[in-house]
């Protein structure tokens, strides 16, 4: 059987096989990949992506573990994209979010990839956004990622998600002041973790705070409404409230074509990106054949040529190459 | 003003540098305790002590000196032996020859499907029934545990924490049925259940249900059976997995504290609980240091207890068992293991122990032969009969270092226990996963000791013996065990009155919400023959099941390591590695079946992460189904099998299996650490493992052997 098909066929060992290889820093395997991935966007699932995002420790990968063990009880496929931030000094790390994940990761309609964020945004790794694909192809019926890292939020919703959810914990309000801008542009939902025991009060609080700081955003006229949610993944409450209102955000979005535009956005995006590393990469390699550069700043060193001349004459140079 | 004695001093100090040439500022030595130990001890060392009041004597406040006036001048302190294994009928054969031969207590080590609340049928043990300890899943077994030995004369200690209610409730039950009132049973469960979250790992429910039973154990046991103490507050686990001296006193300690606060919290008189409260330490090999804190602890736990309230004198009295240390023990050249036993020995009786267990030389190779068993027993014997230790009390008393030691060992240990008292004490601190991390990280600096040399063991490190002796090895068939106890279940849940079992499991559930006392219903639903498992999990439907989530420690071992060679050597061959592959050498490190050994697999995932390779490290407790999916989705080069509860045989096999089901092509590597007993090697390379690490393995060059292994397998399969 082709590599394609058992992705499709949903292939335990092929899916991981298929990540390991968009993943991969190996030149080879980038060609591979930009293949693969080709391949399977002609065979696109029905995946939703949803992203949770949040400082270390509000309880991301537990939420994950008792949202997810809600949804696979009612029969739906879950892919789980987790990545994380313990990447060392060395650059090894200990890849710890599945012992918070124990009993989704024993179920059959589970696939879950823990991989090294490699420290290069705190957030996204290189292959994120393929091995989603990859999961689609496969018939996940949600798409989770898992990344720290708030200042990423951007990123992530314009490149990644369908849905946008940040997690925070009790308390955490009052640094909203500092970046409400920002957050509340780009989440779509806020979950309140941790509303539980002694902590419930201040996350009853927390709530409030950031519902009058999402009240001071302007939608766009038919985007769907940004959501506050109180939950505890610990004691598994408020689950029904985030399916629900993730559906609400989806059917709505669906309906004012905000979701394909946003996925169209997306695209757009991806080849940009795309372009600019093909481009970058042969500028640097035209950079360092040619050569002028070196000589023209000897050249602004010995005061034969002003610098801003020596810039414009390497450009015109490389750029005729 | 020149006294005499700074004179002497002044002269000696000459000395000893022209005898070291070494300035006598560095010559000071640093225990892990961060403690620095002076070349000589003088009479100003012991003015001006903190906590020991040197004109105190023996069985007097703060009792530094020990709990009795007499000590081993009147009676020796009892020598009780940790033991148990496979069926029932075979560990009472075991005791009762044991007791002919001059053991004079008893000490119950059960099974590890039993500790976590699994009857031996549960498809979740199937490795593990009487593996490391014995099986109990009824009364019925109970019974038979104490068959010919007397309830109402045998003192009788039980290691049990999570399964603690059906497993005392069977032992109540069991001397009811030998006519045996239980105000008569005498002995001691350990119910330390905040230790378990910590290091040990056989809890069953989330602390807070956790510790309202252990406070309604206390609170019944000291109405209903005043010769029994209801908990054996414990530090041995902490050190045994990696705590320095300090952390394990205060540790304790502060375990201590909680748990006298949760029985005041059922409107008990501290007076009515505490002089049944017991302690137990480990006896580890750095020889003084272990004396000193037998000593600090009583101290301590005076002062504890005074600020408490307490009146009552024998409430302020620490009182503890001893055990030697089982990590201190090695593999390799194991008779040498027989001296180590008798100095730690030698140190827990200087320190004032009420009883001791002292290990078998083939502690870290399997459960002990009757012969290995035998020389552990008489290691005291000799002690007790032929030393004359037993012959003074505190006999270390005044020295200058031993006191000094003592005292300083106390502050020490005060400031991490006034440190817990302000974060609110031991429960949120063991939530927050703190006391583990930094027991995690102390026990990785002493790995990273032994590796790199700074520290000798002797046959591991250095001074090798060329020629390993054979030794006999205790073989347990846990298949035939567990053959054995499942008909046994059987046989009792067909003859039993489901109904009455029902109606006392119902009752039980009932009482768990509302909060009343659960020992009092789990007798009766075990006299009525429900089993362990049965009102394990009756609770488990209110309080639902504990997963600890940890947190591991980087850097630590590595840092110890900077510029080293061979450390450098396997970091540069994982970054050629990550170049040619397009990704680190990613191993997955697993914990399988109810083992809950988890300081090699930490210690071992920590340092290879230090060394460049990304580690998913595996929740406790997985089955090898779990194992073999998590390492096909993470696509990980390697496993590591950790696996020191005897599992092995069964569990290994069973992850091959399960590979192969999920990729019949899978190249995944598959190596195994742990105790596994040499006969064990061949069977475990059929089934196509790599390669084995066993005790005291060397974790740089473990890891270079995987990178090996990874790498060849790669260009073979190219
Ligand atoms: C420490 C210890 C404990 C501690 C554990 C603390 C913890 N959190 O880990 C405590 C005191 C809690 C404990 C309790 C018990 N223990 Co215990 N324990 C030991 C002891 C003394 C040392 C183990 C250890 O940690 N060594 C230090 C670490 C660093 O070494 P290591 O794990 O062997 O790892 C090294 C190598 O093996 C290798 N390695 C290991 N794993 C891996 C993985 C990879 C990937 C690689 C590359 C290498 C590698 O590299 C490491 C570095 O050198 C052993 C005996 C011994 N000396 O080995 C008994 C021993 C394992 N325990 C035993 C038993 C029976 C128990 C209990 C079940 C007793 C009972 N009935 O109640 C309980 C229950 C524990 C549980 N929940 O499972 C038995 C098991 C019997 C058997 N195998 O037949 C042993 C062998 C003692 C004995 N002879 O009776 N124990
Ligand atoms: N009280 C409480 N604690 C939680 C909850 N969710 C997670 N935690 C705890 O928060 C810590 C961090 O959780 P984790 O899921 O690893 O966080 P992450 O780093 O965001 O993935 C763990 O100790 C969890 O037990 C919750 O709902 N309530
Ligand atoms: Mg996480």
């Amino acid at each position: 059987m082709q590599f394609v098909e058992k992705i499709v066929k949903g292939e335990r060992a092929a899916i991981a096989k298929a990540i390991t290889l968009v993943e991969s820093s190996r030149e080879n395997d980038k060609k591979e990949s930009r293949k693969l991935i080709s391949e399977l966007l002609n065979k696109p699932g029905k995946s939703i992506r949803i992203g949770f995002s949040g400082p270390p420790g509000v309880g991301k990968s537990t939420f994950i573990e008792s949202f997810g063990r809600y949804l696979v009880e009612k029969n739906y496929k879950l892919g789980i994209l987790a990545i994380d931030p313990s990447s060392q000094i060395t650059g090894g790390s200990i890849l710890g979010d599945k012992t918070r994940m124990i009993e989704i990761s024993k179920n059959p309609n589970t696939f879950i990839r823990s991989t090294p964020s490699r420290g290069s945004l705190g957030g996204i790794s290189i292959g994120t956004r393929e091995a989603s694909i990859i999961l689609d192809a496969a018939g996940y019926d949600f798409i989770f990622i898992e990344t720290v890292g708030v200042g990423q939020s951007e990123i992530m919703a314009t490149n990644l998600v369908d849905i946008f959810s940040l997690i925070v914990g009790p308390g955490s309000g009052d640094e909203l002041q500092g970046i409400k801008k920002g957050i509340t542009e780009y989440a779509d939902i806020f979950i309140v973790n941790k509303n539980d025991g002694d902590l419930k009060s201040e996350a009853s609080k927390t709530a409030s705070d950031y519902k009058s700081a999402i009240s001071y955003y302007k939608k766009s006229s038919e985007a769907a409404d940004k959501e506050v949610l109180l939950v505890s993944a610990i004691e598994q409450t408020g689950m029904e409230k985030v399916i629900e209102t993730i559906q609400n955000i989806v059917l709505q979005n669906k309906k004012n074509k905000n979701f394909d535009e946003r996925r169209a956005k997306q695209f757009t995006y991806w080849i940009e990106e795309e372009v600019r590393e093909i481009i970058q990469f042969s500028i640097q390699n035209k950079i360092k054949e040619d050569g002028s550069i070196s000589k023209f700043s000897q050249k602004v060193m010995d005061g034969e040529i002003q610098m801003f001349d020596a810039i414009e004459a390497i450009t015109q140079n490389l750029q005729n190459k | 003003m020149k006294t005499k004695n700074s004179e002497n001093y002044t002269k000696w100090q000459k000395s000893f540098e022209q005898e070291t040439k070494i300035d006598l500022n560095e010559a000071s030595s640093e225990t892990d305790e961060g403690i620095k130990i002076k070349p000589v001890y003088t009479k100003a060392d012991i003015e001006n002590l903190s906590f020991v009041d040197n004109d105190s004597l023996p069985g007097q406040l703060p009792y530094t000196r020990g709990p009795r006036a007499s000590m081993y001048t009147n009676r020796p302190w009892t020598i009780r032996q940790y033991a148990g294994f496979s069926t029932a009928e075979e560990s009472n054969e075991f005791y009762k020859k044991n007791l002919k031969s001059g053991q004079k207590g008893l000490s119950v080590a059960f099974d590890l499907p039993t500790h976590r609340g699994y009857d031996s049928d549960d498809d979740l043990v199937m490795g593990d029934v009487g593996k490391a300890g014995v099986a109990i899943d009824t009364v019925e077994d109970m019974k038979i545990l104490f068959n010919d030995i007397p309830l109402n004369q045998m003192s009788v200690s039980m290691t049990m924490n999570g399964a603690v209610l059906p497993v005392l409730s069977s032992f109540v039950v069991a001397g009811e049925e030998q006519n045996v009132n239980k105000n008569l049973l005498s002995g001691t469960i350990q119910n330390d259940i905040l230790k378990e979250f910590m290091v040990r790992n056989t809890y069953i429910y989330p602390p807070d249900p956790s510790m309202k039973i252990v406070a309604d154990i206390i609170e019944f046991t000291s109405k209903e059976m005043p010769k029994f103490n209801s908990i054996s507050i414990s530090g041995y686990h902490m050190q045994e997995a990696g705590a320095d001296n300090v952390l394990e006193l205060a540790y304790t300690l502060a375990d201590g504290i909680e748990y006298v606060r949760a029985a005041l919290s059922k409107g008990l008189d501290i007076d009515d609980f505490a002089p049944r409260l017991s302690f137990f330490f480990a006896i580890g090999t750095d020889f003084f240091m272990e004396i000193a804190k037998l000593r600090a602890a009583r101290t301590l736990w005076y002062k504890i207890m005074k600020d408490f309230g307490a009146k009552n004198e024998k409430s302020m009295i620490l009182r503890t068992h001893c055990q030697t240390s089982g990590v201190s023990l090695t593999e390799k050249d194991p008779y040498n293991n027989i001296i180590r036993t008798s100095y730690e020995a030698l140190s827990a009786i200087l320190g004032g122990t009420q009883s001791l267990h002292t290990n078998s030389f083939d502690e870290a190779i399997a459960l002990p032969t009757d012969e290995s068993a035998r020389i552990a027993r008489n290691t005291q014997l000799i002690l007790q009969n032929e030393t004359g230790v037993t012959n003074t009390v505190d006999p270390l008393a005044g020295s200058y270092f031993v006191e000094s030691l003592t005292d300083e060992l106390s502050k020490k240990a005060w400031e991490i226990i006034e440190e817990i008292e302000s974060l609110g004490g031991m429960t949120k601190a063991v939530k927050a996963g703190v006391p583990k991390l930094k027991i995690e990280e102390s026990a990785t600096k002493k790995q990273a000791k032994v590796d790199s040399g700074t520290r000798v063991v002797v046959g591991v490190n250095k001074f090798k013996n060329p020629k390993e002796p054979k030794v006999d090895v205790r073989v347990i068939d846990n298949n035939r065990v567990r053959d054995d106890q499942i008909k046994k279940i059987n046989d009792i849940k067909a003859s039993r009155d489901q109904k009455a079992v029902d109606k006392s499991l119902a009752k039980l559930v009932i009482a768990a919400k509302e909060d009343s006392n659960l020992l009092a219903c789990s007798i009766d639903a075990i006299k009525n023959r429900a089993t362990v498992g049965e009102v394990s999990k009756a609770l488990e439907q209110v309080y639902g099941r504990h997963f600890a989530t940890s947190l591991s420690v980087s850097g630590v071992y590595g840092k110890h390591f900077e510029g080293d060679e061979d450390f450098m050597n396997v970091a540069k061959k994982v970054n050629s590695f990550e170049k040619e592959n397009g990704r680190r050498p990613r191993v997955l490190i697993v914990k399988m079946g109810q083992d809950g050994h988890d300081r090699g697999a930490k210690i071992v995932a920590t340092s290879f992460a230090d060394m460049g390779f990304d580690v998913d490290m595996g929740p406790l407790f997985q089955s090898p189904k779990d194992v073999a999916k998590d390492a096909i989705e993470n696509d990980v080069h390697a496993i590591g099998v950790s696996t020191l509860a005897a599992g092995h045989k069964t569990l290994v096999p069973e992850l091959m299996k399960s590979l192969k089901q999920i990729d019949p092509k899978s190249k995944i590597v598959v190596f195994v650490g742990g105790v596994i007993p040499e006969q064990d090697y061949d069977f475990l390379y059929e089934n196509n493992i790599s390669a084995i690490f066993g005790p005291g393995s060397n974790i740089i060059e473990s890891a270079e052997t995987v990178i090996d292994l990874i790498s060849d397998k790669i260009h073979k399969d190219n």
